[in-house]
């Protein structure tokens, strides 16, 4: 290959320092994304897939110490002075931001904010606001309506689709939305879906962070789980939903309502006392004893996938039993 | 809003009546009596004569009961006659307030150029440079505006830039034949040190208000499309942080007027302030009561002002969504 | 965590090493403060002790001189040692100021409380009272109220009083919302529901925030009261002379100030200032603590 990939991520490690010790937030993912390639990131909340965006964009607090490296075409974002970082995401990257509500300036119109995005971006500003304009009456919202409210006029869907129409504005090479159906009603997830994917056929690699796996479901392309900052499995999004290969997304996928909403037993890791070993171990149906010990490397699995977990073979019959058995609490901590 | 507005005005007549009441109620309450005290202080002895303090009391209305008394200051002041003034002997309450009043308002004026302007440079300029030292000067500056008191400042200030220095008048007006009667360098001190005592804790409100704005998702999201740290903090944070800088402008820079009492009195200048100080000290209470019920009502429209003012800025109030 | 750590009920085995780890879990600008608070307040206390004000003569032959080792704050227009008169303003002006915050606090506690716990009419006329009070200008208003008592109860009941009448508005109003807020809240309504008497409901889950509110008042009405008590005192309206507060000694410096004398304006005020800082300085602590909405540096 000789152009770079739009993202590469490998070995990032988000540690923050916090009053009453360190918080390890992300733990060494590796991941890749080609130009017109779609990767959906699923974790719950503190799996460290928000950290990951925003260590993405190099807008991390100062309080965070990174270590390892993160390529957006081959320019380094780990390090880098905040001039680069500001050129980096004026010309290449989009954010769609978690939270269309709060993500529009509530005392500014929407032409406005368009207007700003124009002229942060550099666009030149006739063919900016008609790109944007173009956007708008694409996903079915009036141009001069829209630009005339204030966020607070429009519904959260509507917002929704103005924020991805300013993120289109400026053809980023990378865009990265972090929880797109964050708030909205079931039946907009689809129609967000088809609205992402669209963005994804304009060449743009796309990078999604959700906890939604109808969303996944829905967009296809490749499939991450973060938990406690570790990577614990990668597959195409359809072959991981039908058959999950780590007993984590397994859990996720049984906690499903429509799986028989079976919860994985336990609560979400101590990021600031995650265990050596798996991070899952505490709550892992399999666990066995060198779970504990050493962080298992990623094995590949099916065409493209890795998963880190050296007995999911074994998981298939283990889990349908243990999730009729809730009581099996005690790898569960404290 | 029309209605807020009108039931914020109407209250205000209540308000000074109830003020008003509780003056005459202490008045009526208290041993003191001030035609006794007159006539000794203009005799220079205290067992002045029983017809002369009874003359006196009978031509201020004291002879009469309390509440007759209160309801002749009612009714005087419902013609614009607010009493005559014992402090300045003769003349109408009313007169000596519109004399002092333009100084005072200068005054107070200048005072709030200085807090409004100075406080949203130096808090933008702190909250940029967030933990660089230009953050911990003006920490400090604010600390030291909010906890010393004025009138130690203001004396400490004419020690440095008068008597030390030499730079600045210590007091006065100086040369009367100004258009209104003062020259700008004699107020500099006095508006500054007058400031200062607000200054503080309103360049604080702007810098930890920005830094909450800050972290708000818009602000983030206009970073991440490559705003400079300035550009998102001045065209995003800053209008949304100015709208409770809004309210707390109105609810506070009435508080000016306090000041003012010790800033005038240290700097000899020629208003309201000033003449309260006398005023207590020569317990003229209806020349004293007139300042208070005058400052109730700027207390008043001041927070009004600023509700509307929010109102007009805030655009989910302004307008309602269809 | 719940807030003012330093109120609760300390370890009733070791109680020195459970106050001291809790004093050393304070952010250090709080323990500064608290060290400061301290040593003034022990200073104000030991005043007649530490420089007995009757070794305060008028020694015209020692007029104005600046700070030294036998007078550390220098001497005034008639030759009296300042660092005495300081330690004894700083009681009179930290006596009246505490006795004022302190009936501030229990004044509004009282109302906003009878307001809050009460309810309808009660309530009515309550806020309409307080819109009365939250109108005026705080130190004109105390003017008046210290003009028209002082007759009656003498400067120090009167300043006390004034500071007061003009300060419990605020206590009143954050009294009354914690009750109205924690009526609704669930473990309430829960206590309630299950049949727990007013009384009970009052005691156990009502007065222990209140009582917190009202400490955290009472901290951050000090500097108020100081402020008002000097500036009265300094106008001639506050402390009489006898009974000099630090306000009496910054105004009778006016005199020392003119002839070149800096340090009789510096070290009353400077002390003033001092104490104020400290005490505002753990009076935001403590606001911090329990509203912690504007605190987190940390978001993941």
């Amino acid at each position: 290959m000789t152009t770079p990939p739009v993202l590469d991520i490998e070995d990032l490690q988000v540690r923050f320092r916090a009053r009453h010790g360190v918080v390890s937030a992300l733990r060494g993912p590796d991941l890749r994304l080609d130009a017109g390639g779609l990767l959906v990131v699923v974790g719950e909340s503190g799996s460290g897939k928000t950290v990951l965006a925003t260590a993405l964009l190099g807008m991390l607090p100062s309080n965070a110490e990174v270590t390892g490296s993160v390529q957006v075409l081959g320019n380094q974002v780990v390090g880098a002075s905040s001039r680069q970082l500001r050129a980096l995401r004026r010309d290449h990257v989009a954010l769609i931001p978690q939270g269309a509500s709060t993500a529009l300036n509530p005392v500014r119109t929407i032409g406005w904010q368009a207007r700003r995005t124009v002229r942060t971006r550099r666009l030149d500003p006739q063919q900016g606001a008609a790109r944007i304009d173009l956007e708008l009456d694409a996903s079915g919202l009036s141009p001069i309506d829209t630009r005339r409210a204030y966020p607070h006029e429009l519904s959260g869907g509507m917002q929704q689709r103005v924020l991805l129409a300013l993120s289109r504005a400026a053809d980023p090479d990378l865009v990265i939305a972090d929880e797109p159906t964050h708030g909205l009603d079931a039946d907009l997830v689809d129609a967000t879906a088809r609205r992402l994917l669209e963005v994804q056929q304009t060449g743009a690699a796309l990078l999604v962070i959700t906890h939604d796996l109808r969303l996944a479901a829905a967009l296809g392309g490749e499939t991450a789980v973060l938990y406690g900052g570790d990577l614990l499995e990668r597959q195409a999004t359809l072959p991981l939903l039908d058959r999950p290969a780590h007993p984590y997304t397994r859990g996720l996928i049984g906690a499903l309502p429509e799986r028989g909403a079976n919860p994985i037993v336990g609560s979400p890791p101590d990021l600031s006392a995650l265990p050596p070993g798996c991070s899952f171990a505490p709550r892992c149906p399999l666990v066995r004893a060198d779970c504990t010990t050493a962080l298992p490397a990623l094995e590949p699995i099916g065409e493209t996938g890795m998963v880190r977990c050296p007995y999911h073979h074994e998981a298939d019959q283990d889990m349908a039993s243990h999730a009729a058995a809730p009581e099996q609490d005690r790898h569960a901590p404290r | 809003m029309w209605r807020m507005i009108g039931v914020r005005l109407l209250s205000l007549p209540a308000i000074m009546l109830a003020v008003a009441l509780l003056t005459f109620a202490l008045m009526w309450a208290s041993p003191y009596d001030p035609a006794a005290t007159y006539v000794a202080a203009l005799t220079g002895q205290d067992g002045a004569s029983q017809e002369v303090r009874d003359a006196y009391a009978a031509a201020w209305g004291l002879d009469a009961s309390g509440p007759q008394q209160f309801w002749a200051w009612l009714t005087n002041v419902t013609r614009g006659d607010l009493g005559i003034s014992r402090e300045v002997p003769g003349v109408p309450v009313t007169r000596v307030l519109l004399d002092r009043l333009p100084a005072t308002v200068l005054l107070l004026g200048a005072s709030t150029v200085i807090v409004l302007v100075l406080s949203l440079v130096l808090g933008v300029l702190a909250a940029r440079f967030r933990g660089s030292p230009i953050d911990t000067g003006v920490r400090m500056l604010s600390y030291v505006g909010t906890f010393a008191p004025s009138f130690w400042l203001a004396l400490l200030a004419v020690y440095f830039f008068a008597i030390w220095g030499g730079w600045l008048p210590a007091g006065g007006t100086g040369d009367v034949r100004t258009e209104t009667g003062i020259e700008l360098r004699y107020l500099i001190l006095p508006a500054t040190t007058l400031a200062i005592s607000q200054l503080g804790w309103f360049t604080l409100f702007v810098r930890d208000t920005l830094l909450d704005r800050m972290r708000d998702d818009h602000v983030r999201f206009a970073e991440a499309q490559g705003a400079s740290r300035t550009g998102a903090l001045i065209r995003s944070a800053l209008p949304n942080a100015l709208l409770p800088y809004v309210t707390l402008a109105g609810a506070h820079l009435p508080e000016l007027i306090g000041g003012a009492i010790l800033i005038e009195s240290i700097f000899g200048w020629p208003g309201l302030g000033n003449l309260a100080r006398r005023a207590a000290v020569s317990v003229d209470v209806p020349l004293l009561l007139a300042i208070v019920l005058g400052g109730a009502v700027l207390t008043v429209l001041g927070n009004l002002l600023a509700d509307i003012g929010y109102r007009l800025l805030d655009p989910r109030t302004r307008r309602s969504p269809a | 965590m719940t807030a003012f750590g330093l109120l609760r009920t300390p370890d009733r085995r070791r109680p020195l090493t459970g106050a001291a780890r809790r004093v050393a879990r304070l952010p250090g600008a709080v323990q500064i403060a608290t060290g400061i608070v301290v040593v003034l307040l022990l200073a104000a206390l030991f005043a007649p002790w530490l420089r007995p004000m009757d070794t305060v003569t008028v020694d015209l032959g020692a007029r104005l001189t600046p700070p030294s080792w036998s007078a550390p704050m220098g001497t005034d227009t008639v030759g009296r040692d300042l660092f005495t008169l300081v330690l004894h303003g700083l009681r009179v002006s930290l006596l009246v100021s505490a006795a004022a915050a302190v009936v501030a606090a229990l004044l509004g506690g009282a109302i906003g409380g009878l307001a809050g716990a009460v309810g309808g009419k009660v309530d009515a006329i309550v806020m309409r009272i307080v819109d009365v009070f939250a109108a005026q200008n705080h130190f004109l208003f105390g003017l008046l109220l210290v003009v028209l008592t002082r007759p009656l109860f003498g400067s120090v009941v009167a300043v006390t009083l004034s500071v007061a009448v003009t300060h419990w508005v605020s206590t009143a109003r954050i009294v009354r919302s914690e009750i109205l807020s924690l009526r609704s809240r669930p473990f309430v309504l829960a206590s309630i529901n299950a049949g727990a008497s007013r009384l009970h409901v009052a005691r156990r889950h009502l007065l222990p925030h209140v009582v917190q509110a009202l400490a955290l008042t009472f901290v951050l009405l000090v500097p108020h009261a100081i402020f008002h008590e000097s500036g009265y005192s300094f106008l001639g309206l506050g402390m009489p002379p006898t009974r000099a507060s630090l306000g009496n000694l910054v105004a009778d410096s006016q005199r020392s100030l003119l002839l070149g004398g800096w340090w009789a304006t510096l070290f009353p005020g400077g002390v003033l200032f001092v104490f104020c800082a400290a005490v505002g300085t753990i009076g935001a602590w403590g606001r911090d603590r329990l509203d912690p909405r504007s605190r987190s540096e940390l978001e993941l």
